[in-house]
């Protein structure tokens, strides 16, 4: 009973400060907020149940793993999955189509079109960025999270990125129609 | 020279380019990649769309972050708090939440007290501050909860709750008659969005046995809290004869503390004791409190921030 308290205090104290990082990456894998909230929900219970598993390291990573294969898990009972298969794995030209240079477009995106271009991604996409870009993750705690090589990170935050700007370009950000 | 979508290094470089952005390429090969962009027109074009992309999703990285409603925290907190599990101690009502930690860190006051004084600051106003001048925080009888761990269960219940600010402006002269009729002072309050940390509003908070004003300040993808009170007798005069006695921009460090995995900042300036707190890296939280001291006055009747100290 008390080993239960200790593990269960050195639990709040380890893993729950992450829980806001939790809620974000679910909202986004989820896309959805009910669905988010019992991601978190079932993907905390689970981690306060395999605590005594986390061996060390970055209970960021760990807990947000655990996010991640609860909202996967999730979507497989449901069949419900996206059509994710139809994505291109093929690293696009460097070369931008021409016009005005993307930067001086890009920089202008606002919130509204980013949140819209980041939830059109794939899911393997949108985790990367979100993890990324949101959360400031480095690659070693992403490809954690993720369960992948550190180069996969890699090629899927570039592709990621690509998939961002064309899907920005085309949504005429800066005020601009193609 | 160019690299065209055909030729075979150009999914490489691009590689390159992603992980140099993220700081994430070794040295050599940085130094490499800067000499091939600087010829090949593609790869630049490239590196500088991927950059304003970087660039724009961190500017909107506050927007860009889901929260939980009150009602979703509300939700979480029971499923985590019940059953026969024990009560999570942060996510449970304030008065709950301190006696559960007052419990929790019987212990640790004690050895944390005596061992971990703050740098620069006299023991007597460390330990005037959480016991004489405010009333204990812990419910009578319980031993007094330390003032960091007050401070950060307030930051992490109000991100938490994703209401991190009552009053939600950027205009000082929105928040500041905010707080008037709601507390007994009235806070500094200054924006530093032309430092680099956009004022997002303020919030009643209660710390240390009294409501506490809290300032609001994006921090790059996170958010700091900043908790501002009167000071003590005993830490003005520490602050104005003291080894931190530059309470203005020249000022002695704030002394910093970190507790899981979060940055607190501790400083007394302009009478007031001012308590800084965040999950952003410690040097940028040091960055805010660098440019917050600079932009405060040093005391209530502002000298210019170089005069000599008090005697």
């Amino acid at each position: 009973m008390r080993d239960e308290d200790r593990g269960r205090r050195r639990f709040e104290a380890e893993v729950l400060p992450h829980l806001d990082a939790a809620y974000n990456l679910a909202r986004w894998l989820a896309r959805d907020a009910g669905a988010a909230e019992d991601v978190v929900q079932t993907a905390c219970l689970r981690a306060l149940r395999f605590f005594d598993g986390f061996q060390g390291g970055s209970a960021r990573a760990w807990l947000l793993a655990i996010v991640r294969n609860t909202f996967y898990s999730g979507l497989r009972q449901q069949r419900a999955q996206e059509p994710e298969a139809v994505f291109d794995e093929e690293v696009h030209s460097v070369e931008s189509p021409g016009g005005d240079p993307e930067a001086d477009l890009l920089r202008h995106a606002d919130s509204t079109q980013l949140r819209q271009a980041i939830a059109a991604l794939p899911a393997v996409f949108r985790e990367v960025i979100v993890l990324r870009e949101i959360e400031g993750l480095p690659y070693k705690e992403i490809a954690a999270v993720a369960g992948i090589p550190i180069g996969t990170v890699m090629s899927r935050l570039a592709r990621a990125r690509q998939h961002l700007q064309d899907d920005l370009i085309a949504r005429g950000v800066g005020g601009r129609r193609p | 020279m160019t690299c065209t979508g055909s030729s075979p290094g150009a999914a490489e470089r691009l590689l390159q380019i992603t992980a140099y952005l993220d700081g994430e390429l070794d040295l050599t090969a940085a130094v490499e990649l800067e000499r091939h962009v600087e010829e090949c027109a593609g790869c630049k074009r490239a590196l500088e769309a991927q950059r304003a992309l970087g660039e724009a999703i961190r500017a909107n990285a506050g927007e860009l972050r889901f929260r939980p409603s009150p009602e979703e925290a509300r939700r979480l907190r029971r499923a985590l708090g019940g059953g026969a599990a024990p009560p999570v101690w942060w996510l449970s009502p304030p008065s709950q939440q301190l006696r559960s930690l007052a419990a929790l860190l019987l212990v640790a006051v004690g050895a944390w007290s005596v061992g971990r004084r703050w740098p620069g600051v006299p023991a007597s106003s460390e330990s005037s501050a959480t016991s004489a001048a405010q009333a204990p925080a812990a419910a009578p009888g319980a031993p007094a909860v330390p003032i960091t761990e007050e401070i950060l269960a307030s930051h992490l219940r109000a991100l938490l709750a994703g209401h991190p600010e009552d009053v939600a402006s950027s205009d000082r002269h929105t928040v500041k008659p905010w707080f008037a009729g709601r507390i007994d002072y009235s806070p500094p309050v200054v924006d530093l969005a032309a430092q680099g940390f956009p004022l997002r509003g303020g919030r009643l908070d209660y710390v240390a046995g009294r409501p506490v004003a809290v300032l609001v300040y994006q921090a790059g993808n996170h958010l700091a809290s900043v908790y501002v009170w009167p000071a003590d007798a005993a830490a003005v005069g520490a602050a104005a004869g003291g080894a931190a006695s530059a309470t203005g921009a020249a000022g002695a460090p704030a002394a910093a503390s970190s507790r899981r995995g979060f940055q607190l900042l501790r400083w007394t300036q302009a009478d007031m004791t001012w308590w800084a707190v965040s999950d952003v890296a410690p040097e940028h939280l040091a960055e805010l409190v660098r440019k917050l001291r600079q932009a405060l006055p040093a005391s209530p009747a502002p000298p210019p921030p170089q005069s000599p100290p008090r005697p």
